[in-house]
């Protein structure tokens, strides 16, 4: 009864060497340290975290574009490294920020989506004509738009199209790194309400990577916190959300500036800055920053610890 | 009452297009007092930028400006000379921007460029410059301070060349800041950390605030009033619990049905939406221009009487003809 998750990850390491400086001596940065997780089909699951934190580089990982240094991720139940790349990219893709960016701008709204099917020598010219048709149609774009270019378009309808393009051969999986954090409020809100009806329309499994937790509260099933390339606390979402464990989820919570009036400016708690990820602190590496950080964190990194559906890496999380 | 710091009325800023001239903002006006937060929120394109930018005369020069009043503590900003611009601007009226690599200069040190302007309106000696620096980067939180001085901005984080642009802003002990999303491009914990210390510079130094933001978290938090735009125009104002708490304006509802997040409805169902999207500001426009995506909508809306500012309480203005109507 048990299936394999669409998606999983275990003990999954990326470092990058670096070097600081002209002359500076090459060192190493672990950007993703250790993530275990998995995806089940047709789940939405939330990476959140904030800059440095290593969602993005796990992001590029799953979409097969940077390989893990050490770990391995499964997907399917097949190791990523072993799934022909091309077969890969048919079932894996990604949405991004900033649509603008990441669409050809010499290109037409009709070439940028069909582009997929011609790599992929899916269909005559004709059918992909008429599949281009009914993917504009399902994200929601006039016909119109099909033979304008990207600078023509919105915002909202340039990240309709990424989504048209990304949906052209009928993914199984969508990494959606901040999709709507470029966008306005009322279209972010449009963006959300497409993502969730093609979920359901098609049966999509989602990797959403965000920092706003308002969006990850409304669209999540499970939610992953990353700090400094691990994963400080998993587990479902109304639980991670309502009940954090971990002190750092607490602090994401706390500065989340929802529009009641009657609150004032949260004060988060947290002392210092992000640390240099080049040098991470020993320990629990959120100890710096902690309000409970005592002894044992600065000496012993914790343990992971497990609660029902839920893991936290903090030596007092219950 | 005293007089507001900052007066603005009928302001009008044009652009000049091959299609056209573009009414980017057509008519706003407002106030903000010492020691007063004043939130102008907004979604790309209404205005508040450039509404910010013309208070502080610093629009681009293919725009053109008109207002019935533009004035700091009682100065015509309208007819100032440049010079008298140029000594006010960094002084008594000081911004701040979203991204501080755009206002500071990467290859000067945070500490010359602190001193610069001290220097540029001659507040006083060298070695006094560099002592009001070195406190005001404590107090801002740049530690330790006389160390940061001799960093250059990529040297330093997002929050701290925030916190840096701050402290530059208060060299010249302004009564006016102007701050321009200031916390957009920072991480959440990071965002909360500046809006406090926001908060806290504006007590200690009963500074005006004009926050510019689209952050509707951000206007609940901090403004005493706020005032909301669309297409160039403030179509409503009030505090932030009338604004928020009983928004007289469709646009204002449609903009909190957006937003999701706890306790705004079921995990994963629809979000409200504005259909439509803004209608064009090139040539004339006439009516109420949130006609075209408005649930409400009736034939008056076309009219001018729709344009006209409806006054619901003191500082309660509402730009729809059903403001004083529905509840």
């Amino acid at each position: 009864m048990t299936k394999a998750p669409l998606l999983a990850c275990r003990d999954v390491v990326r470092t990058f060497a670096v070097r600081r400086g002209l002359f500076g001596r090459k060192r190493s940065l672990l950007a993703v340290d250790g993530v275990t997780l998995s995806v089940e089909r047709g789940q939405v699951l939330a990476l959140v975290g904030e800059s440095g934190s290593g969602k993005t580089t796990l992001a590029r990982m799953l979409l097969g574009l940077v390989p893990p240094s050490a770990g391995t991720i499964l997907f399917d139940g097949e190791p990523l490294d072993a799934v022909d790349r091309r077969v890969l990219t048919r079932r894996v893709q990604p949405v991004f920020q900033d649509p603008y960016s990441s669409l050809n701008p010499r290109r037409t709204v009709a070439r940028i989506v069909a582009f997929p099917l011609e790599i992929h020598g899916i269909g005559t010219a004709d059918e992909r004509r008429r599949r281009v048709a009914d993917l504009l149609d399902m994200v929601g774009l006039p016909a119109r738009v099909t033979h304008s270019h990207p600078h023509q378009l919105s915002g909202g309808q340039r990240q309709r199209v990424a989504i048209a393009r990304a949906l052209a051969i009928n993914p199984d999986l969508l990494i959606c790194d901040e999709p709507t954090s470029a966008l306005d409020i009322s279209v972010q809100a449009q963006i959300l309400n497409l993502l969730q009806s093609l979920r359901a329309d098609l049966g999509l499994t989602y990797v959403l990577i965000s920092h706003d937790l308002a969006v990850v509260d409304h669209m999540a099933d499970r939610v992953a916190v990353m700090y400094l390339g691990r994963i400080v606390e998993e587990g479902p979402a109304e639980r991670v959300l309502r009940a954090p464990r971990h002190p750092y989820t607490r602090a994401l919570l706390a500065s989340e500036l929802t529009p009641d009036p009657t609150l004032g400016l949260p004060d988060p708690g947290l002392s210092g800055e992000f640390p240099d990820p080049l040098d991470p602190p020993a320990g629990c590496r959120f100890h710096p920053r902690c309000p409970m950080a005592s002894d044992v964190c600065r000496r012993e990194p914790p343990a992971v610890r497990t609660d029902g559906d839920g893991r936290a890496e903090c030596h007092f999380a219950a | 009452m005293t007089m507001p710091l900052l007066e603005v009325e009928g302001l009008r800023v044009t652009i000049d297009g091959p299609a056209g001239t573009l009414r980017a903002v057509d008519g706003v006006g407002f106030s903000v007092g010492r020691g007063e937060t004043l939130c102008l929120v907004g979604e790309s394109g209404c205005g508040k930028s450039l509404t910010a930018l013309a208070a502080m005369r610093l629009l681009p020069r293919a725009a053109r400006m008109t207002a019935d009043r533009l004035a700091f503590d009682g100065l015509d900003l309208t007819s100032l000379p440049e010079r008298a611009l140029a000594d006010l601007r960094g002084r008594r009226m000081a911004m701040i921007f979203q991204d501080p690599m755009t206002a500071l200069n990467p290859v000067h040190t945070v500490g010359d460029q602190l001193v610069e302007v001290f220097d540029r309106h001659r507040l006083g000696s060298r070695a006094e410059g560099r002592d009001r620096a070195v406190r005001l980067l404590e107090r801002t939180g740049v530690r330790p301070a006389a160390e940061r001085m001799g960093q250059y901005p990529h040297q330093l984080s997002g929050g701290l060349r925030q916190r840096v642009m701050i402290a530059m802003a208060l060299m010249g002990d302004p009564e006016l800041l102007i701050a321009d999303e200031p916390t957009t491009a920072l991480d959440v914990t990071i965002q909360a950390q500046i809006l406090r210390l926001l908060r806290e510079l504006q007590r200690e130094f009963a500074l005006g605030l004009l926050l510019i933001t689209h952050n509707l978290g951000i206007v609940a938090r901090v403004a005493d009033r706020v005032a909301v735009m669309y297409a160039g125009r403030v179509v409503e104002t009030g505090t932030p619990s009338e604004v928020l708490g009983d928004p007289r304006h469709p646009y204002t509802r449609g903009l909190l049905s957006c937003l999701p997040g706890a306790g705004r409805g079921p995990r994963g169902s629809r979000l409200g939406a504005i259909p439509g999207v803004v209608p064009s500001l090139v040539g004339p426009v006439d009516g109420c221009l949130f006609r075209n995506r408005c649930g409400e909508a009736e034939a008056d809306c076309a009219t001018t009487a729709a344009e006209a500012p409806r006054t619901l309480a003191p500082g309660r203005i509402v730009r729809c003809l059903k403001a004083g109507v529905t509840a």
